[in-house]
């Protein structure tokens, strides 16, 4: 019996061998890791030789629940995919294939049906010789040939293998052709748009010859203190069913109202980071998309924010409209490219998509090679001819195709930024906008610099907008992501209502604020740990070069730039508010020892 | 665990009616009572009604139906349970190009899952193992007298929404609508007001109930896109 609110199961399969089992969660695990991102890490930890090659099949490629998954605690539908990044690097590599811990977090309904499914956690080892699809029913788990599906972009596997299965009631997540073609900065999505977008999950899955999981379930584990929870669910419903103003622009914008409200606050992504403000950015925002595409809103399992935009856009190109565009895919391939033709942005999130392409970090990439093909550091012999103008979507549509094959320049751009710098020199290295190899996202730094370059530059997956600026921040964000929690809806969960009450309600056992607070803490050091082991130091905690010399020209915030030296100062501050060493950044035997994580020294 | 609502003390009669693509995409689901009693305070006909223009496809009515229709006993209370979706009478269906369509008892006039009954009636009530509940109307399984053949089951899904499924040991009826005994729970926690009780006219056409069938509709209204229910 394992605690309450968890069934303590874990469902692992092994691809090489073709098999599987179901193992027990540690109960002490679960009161210190929680769940999700946190449990992910520390098996990742345990299991995992210092080292490892994150695309071999020693790799664990985990889909995480949490204790809050499939109970309908409004917005708790996340589920987090923990992996061994095949993104990011070290500065100074001690190991061929050092890289960071990488965990990636998809609404929807794929968790809550694991878990209906009996199980708290997914762990798959191995690689498969052909290509597979793992399919769970309750108890029953097969491993199908998936050969059928092989090739399929993300849109038709949805709709040719739901229509298969039939019924409407199983839930998925699957790769695209980019993950199969192993391209780094694969994803993995799922309902045709919903992603596990970062950190090269798609990668890692396409390396294991898994094209997809499909999962359905009829059970639910036992909550301990049943009255006391359903008290905490009826009130924190009542609050949502206010429908106040937070609510309501949840549904009527999503994050698209944010494409507007950051490029005026100077904190959007434009033009490889150059700028903090789009001239155009009402062309592709709220009301150009409630207007002209937009049909229906749609909201992840028992959530009531409905986020998800769904339509149809018509132009020069017919698309099928599954989510879009949201404040990450808005700017990464609108405004930090300069596009402001919303069909063509509409096509260009629809094809990341479907290709299974992680769009902050293509967006990010191609606005690289704009940069450098602008300032002549390239040619356009470099890019196989394409010619990569800013504001160009046929150009950046034929750049996306040959990353998702990994063809001519798409091979070494399918890599990221910081590959593409090391191949192209001069300087470019400067404007390569990532941290330990992984892209920045759509939230630009300078405006709030306080805040946005600690949150980049120390985040365990490399950079992370989802990080937080401080570390406070960032133990919470640890903390929902372990719990399966939504971000969007945590100020919904105060005072009473706050996460650590359904906790405790759900399982019977205490944690004092102290302690669940410390649980987010120990987990983010964990990750640090892990991280260290893989040869990351301080040096690795940094921002990009650009940050420092480009000035901001356009906008009310012209002028806005990083200064080095405070850069240095806040950075220094945050090494020893979390007591770990400023010249490695390493944590402190002590803070070690205080969070109970001893076993990583 | 079973169903522990009480259904007495009920004092309105409730009553579903059609579907159709009214105003507003306004569809109705459900039907007239097999008898069909208005409620004598207010000489109106209420009925569950689905707007899919509203639905964001959140699962929310499983959750609250199952716990309201499945109750555990915390100390010696019945409480709300843990809102099981897969215990639940409401189901919702997702479908791509996007579209969720939550589907429930309609409560056929003709109920041809009560029609479908082999049992002979019981010589006093007039029941088959399947019959409408006099009160509420809705479809109650005896399961006493119940053989577990599934024709009910295999009736709703040929003819209407496909809402009964046959419980896999005994194979007896289960998942219809219970009206959560006149306070339809599903409609109070709907997040995005796509449920709702009202008031309903009396003609209405029942083909055409299953999900698949909606969707294919749905998807025509929405995105202008043609698909036919074999490709959902
Ligand atoms: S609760 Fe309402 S919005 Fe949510 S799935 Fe059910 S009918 Fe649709
Ligand atoms: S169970 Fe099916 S056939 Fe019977 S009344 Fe309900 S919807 Fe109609
Ligand atoms: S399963 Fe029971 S209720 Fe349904 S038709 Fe057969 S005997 Fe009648
Ligand atoms: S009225 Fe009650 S029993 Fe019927 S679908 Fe709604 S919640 Fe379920």
């Amino acid at each position: 019996m394992s605690t309450k609110g968890y069934y303590g199961r874990m469902l692992e399969v092994d691809l090489t061998a073709m098999s599987s089992k179901v193992t027990m969660i540690p109960d002490e695990d679960i009161k210190k890791f929680i769940g999700g991102r946190g449990l992910g890490t520390k098996i990742l930890f345990d299991r995992l030789k210092p080292g490892t090659d994150p695309l071999s099949p020693e790799n664990i490629l985990m889909f995480m629940s949490g204790p809050f998954s499939g109970l309908p605690i409004p917005s708790s539908s996340r589920t987090c995919v923990v992996t061994k990044s095949p993104r990011t690097s070290p500065l100074s590599p001690q190991f061929k294939s050092g890289s960071t811990v990488s965990y990636s977090n998809m609404g929807g309904f794929f968790g809550p049906e694991l878990r209906f499914a009996g199980y708290d956690a997914l762990l798959i080892t191995g690689k498969a010789e052909k290509p597979v699809y793992i399919r769970i029913h309750n108890d029953r788990v097969t491993i199908e040939d998936a050969g059928e599906y092989w090739g399929m972009g993300t849109d038709s596997f949805d709709k040719t293998f739901h229509r298969e299965v039939g019924e409407g009631r199983w839930e998925s997540c699957y790769i695209g052709p980019a993950g199969e073609n192993l391209v780094p900065m694969a994803c993995i999505i799922n309902t045709a748009a919903r992603a596990a977008g970062r950190g090269g999950t798609g990668c890692v899955m396409g390396s294991k010859n898994l094209k997809a999981v499909v999962v359905k379930g009829n059970k639910m584990p036992n909550i301990a203190r049943l009255e006391n929870y359903n008290d905490l669910l009826e009130k924190v419903r009542q609050s949502f069913m206010k429908k106040d103003e937070g609510v309501m622009s949840w549904r009527y914008g999503g994050t698209t109202d944010a494409l507007a409200s950051s490029s005026r606050a100077g904190t959007q992504a434009v033009k490889n980071y150059s700028e903090g403000t789009f001239g155009e950015i009402e062309k592709i925002g709220t009301e150009a998309n409630r207007k002209e595409i937009w049909k229906r809103d749609f909201a992840c399992y028992a959530c009531q924010l409905a986020c998800k935009k769904s339509g149809y856009a018509k132009g020069a190109y017919n698309v099928q409209v599954h989510d879009s565009p949201e404040y990450e895919t808005g700017t990464m391939l609108g405004a930090n490219l300069l596009i402001s033709d919303l069909n063509g942005l509409h096509r260009l999130i629809e094809l990341a998509d479907d290709l299974g392409i992680d769009i902050i970090s293509v967006g990010n990439t191609t606005g690289f090679l704009m940069e450098a093909y602008e300032r002549g550091d390239i040619d356009r012999e470099f890019l196989d001819g394409i010619d990569l103008t800013w504001g160009n979507v046929e150009a950046t549509i034929e750049l996306m195709h040959k990353i998702s094959k990994r063809e001519g320049i798409g091979e070494p751009a399918s890599k990221g930024v910081k590959e593409l710098a090391g191949i192209i020199g001069k300087g470019s290295d400067q404007y390569a906008i990532h941290v330990k190899g992984h892209e920045l996202a759509a939230w630009n730094i300078p405006v709030n610099s306080d805040s946005w370059a600690v949150c980049y530059a120390t985040s365990n997956r490399g950079a992370c907008h989802m990080n937080g600026g401080n570390a406070r921040r960032q133990d919470s964000a640890c903390l929902r992501d372990s719990l399966g929690a939504c971000s969007f809806a945590s100020s919904w969960y105060r005072g009473e209502l706050q996460y650590q009450n359904f906790l405790k309600a759900i399982t019977g056992l205490e944690w004092s604020d102290e302690e669940f607070n410390r649980a987010g803490e120990r987990i983010f050091n964990l990750e640090k740990m892990f991280n260290y082991r893989e040869g990351f130091r301080r040096e690795d905690d940094f921002i990009p070069e650009k940050f420092f010399v480009n000035k901001f020209t356009f906008g009310e915030h012209a002028g806005a730039i990083v200064d080095r030296a405070k850069f240095q100062e806040n950075m220094d501050s945050y090494y020893e508010g979390r007591g770990w060493h400023k010249d490695t950044s390493r944590p402190t035997d002590e803070t070690l020892g205080r969070l109970g994580l001893s076993f990583t020294i | 665990m079973s169903n522990k609502i009480s259904h007495q003390g009920v004092s309105r009669r409730h009553f579903l009616s059609s579907l159709g693509f009214g105003t507003a995409g306004m569809v109705l689901l459900g039907s007239y009572g097999f008898v069909i009693r208005r409620d004598h305070s207010t000489g109106t006909v209420r009925a569950i009604a689905v707007n899919f223009d509203e639905c964001a496809g959140c699962r929310t009515c499983e959750a609250v139906c199952s716990a309201y229709n499945h109750m555990e006993s915390v100390n010696g209370r019945m409480v709300n349970g843990i809102g099981n979706p897969a215990l639940s009478n409401i189901r919702v269906y997702h479908y791509n190009p996007d579209i969720d369509i939550p589907s429930t008892c309609a409560l056929c006039n003709d109920a041809p899952c009560v029609e479908a009954c082999p049992v002979d009636p019981d010589p006093e009530t007039g029941y088959r193992a399947l019959y409408r509940d006099p009160e509420l109307l809705t479809i109650t399984n005896d399961r006493e007298r119940c053989i577990g053949c599934g024709s009910c089951a295999d009736a709703c899904r040929e003819l209407r929404a496909g809402i009964i499924r046959s419980n896999p040991e005994i194979g007896n009826p289960e998942h219809m609508c219970t009206l959560c005994g006149g306070d339809p729970q599903c409609v109070k926690y709907c997040p995005f007001d796509a449920l709702s009780y009202v008031v309903m006219d009396d003609d209405r056409n029942l083909d055409g109930l299953s999900p698949r069938k909606l969707a294919a509709k749905m998807i025509e209204k929405l995105y202008n896109i043609r698909v036919t229910e074999t490709q959902l």
